[in-house]
């Protein structure tokens, strides 16, 4: 969980109150743990929403902040806590990710309903906002949009990450974007 | 498949300036006669745009107790006590590391106070101006962090042995001489960004060095 950490578009600071509570999370303390949860919550749980969509954002936001209590020891402070979080995030919802698309398939057949839309021209109640069409988009799509477009990681490092070759990466990555675009147009051109 | 649909798979590398020259220049020449591609284009551009403001939202419900609940016992299971010594690597990285706030804070006492800045740092203003001393400003949180680990490190204290405790104290004295003089100096001249990022970093130092003794108590 200590690789080299990739450039991220936003990672967060440890700042002096953050060391503290890590230093006493890590001996233990889980009040210490609550108030760095408070600190990062929001983060992690718009990272899950848009990787593992909205359904199970918050179980996987749990998952996270659960594994980093288990794993705070292997945590020395090279990095920002912010930034060791968010990795430990994106492995972990990458690992969840072959899982939880068997079972939602399964469970869920209209899971990729943005795709199947996308060749028709969209309804007004299709317009929906960049963050709910995210969530809309195939599986693989929708974790290479939101590593490469929101969190700011490069084709290799997703490549890397994914098991994939850099043009697979880019290849899903225009998928996901003319997917968004055939559902937001509509939205766009209102407020124009 | 025609020439738009050849360019049409290549416009997100295009977007993130990803193509090679003269991939770029072919696909500009096309983008000049196809009206749909330049609307392609223009859409993906302002997706990248949307993407990149996109807001952070909290949960709509609090998911702290579920956690707390899955994290509570082993909150409570602290590990199995034992005495913890310095291995020589780790000797050798504090010897480096008083070199490194010895030679900071030499640096400071050699100063003549003048506001010339120290090879390398940028002047982000001057106290006549009005400049904001970060470091001074940070302290108040810092004082704050450092009385908590102490707080701490006092009920782990006994955890640790003798010699361990003999040169993390040593260490401390070391940083806190530095602090004093950082301080000092910066009171003479609160807009000096060597001294305020010398400060800074000194505080940095300690709370690592504090961190990472709260932690070697707690694993012992």
């Amino acid at each position: 969980m200590d690789d080299p950490l990739p450039a991220v578009a936003s990672q967060t600071r440890t700042g002096p109150d953050d060391a503290v509570d890590v230093a006493l999370a890590q001996s233990g303390d889980p009040q210490a743990f609550e108030r760095l949860y408070r600190m990062h919550v929001a983060r992690v749980f718009s990272l899950a929403r848009r990787m593992m969509g909205p359904d199970t954002a918050e179980e996987a936001t749990q998952d996270v902040f659960v594994r980093a209590w288990e794993k705070l020891g292997s945590f020395r402070g090279e990095a920002a806590f912010g930034t060791w979080l968010h990795r430990l995030a994106v492995n972990l919802f990458l690992s969840q990710r072959t899982r939880v698309g068997r079972d939602r398939a399964r469970l869920d057949p209209t899971d990729d309903a943005l795709e199947h839309r996308a060749g028709r021209a969209p309804r007004p109640e299709l317009v929906m906002d960049l963050d709910t069409a995210i969530g809309r988009l195939p599986e693989g799509a929708r974790q290479i949009f939101v590593l490469h477009d929101v969190e700011g990681y490069k084709h290799e490092e997703i490549g890397s990450l994914l098991g994939i070759a850099t043009g697979t990466s880019k290849a899903q990555l225009h998928r996901a974007r003319m997917l968004l675009r055939s559902h937001l147009e509509p939205q766009a051109k209102e407020r124009m | 498949m025609t020439n738009r649909d050849s360019w049409t798979a290549r416009l997100s590398e295009y977007v993130d300036g990803e193509l090679a020259a003269d991939e770029r220049a072919e696909l500009e020449r096309h983008l000049a006669a196809c009206g749909e591609c330049r609307t392609i284009v223009a859409d993906l551009g302002r997706l990248r745009d949307l993407s990149g403001a996109l807001v952070d939202r909290e949960p709509a419900r609090d998911l702290w107790p579920g956690i707390s609940a899955r994290i509570g016992g082993e909150a409570r299971a602290l590990p199995l006590r034992r005495r913890w010594t310095f291995t020589l690597p780790q000797l050798a990285a504090a010897a480096a590391f008083l070199l490194v706030v010895g030679a900071g804070g030499a640096a400071i006492a050699l100063r003549d106070g003048g506001p010339a800045a120290a090879p390398g740092t940028v002047t982000i203003g001057s106290a006549e101006a009005g400049a904001v001393s970060v470091a001074f400003t940070a302290s108040t949180s810092f004082d704050g962090a450092v009385a908590d680990l102490e707080r701490v490190l006092a009920e782990r204290r006994e955890r640790l042995d003798t010699a361990t405790i003999r040169v993390l104290e040593h260490s401390l004295q070391t940083i806190d001489r530095a602090l004093a003089k950082a301080r000092a100096a910066l009171a003479t001249d609160p807009g000096d960004p060597y001294l305020n990022a010398h400060l800074a970093e000194t505080m940095r130092r300690k709370l690592n060095l504090m961190r990472r003794a709260v932690t070697l108590a707690a694993a012992s």
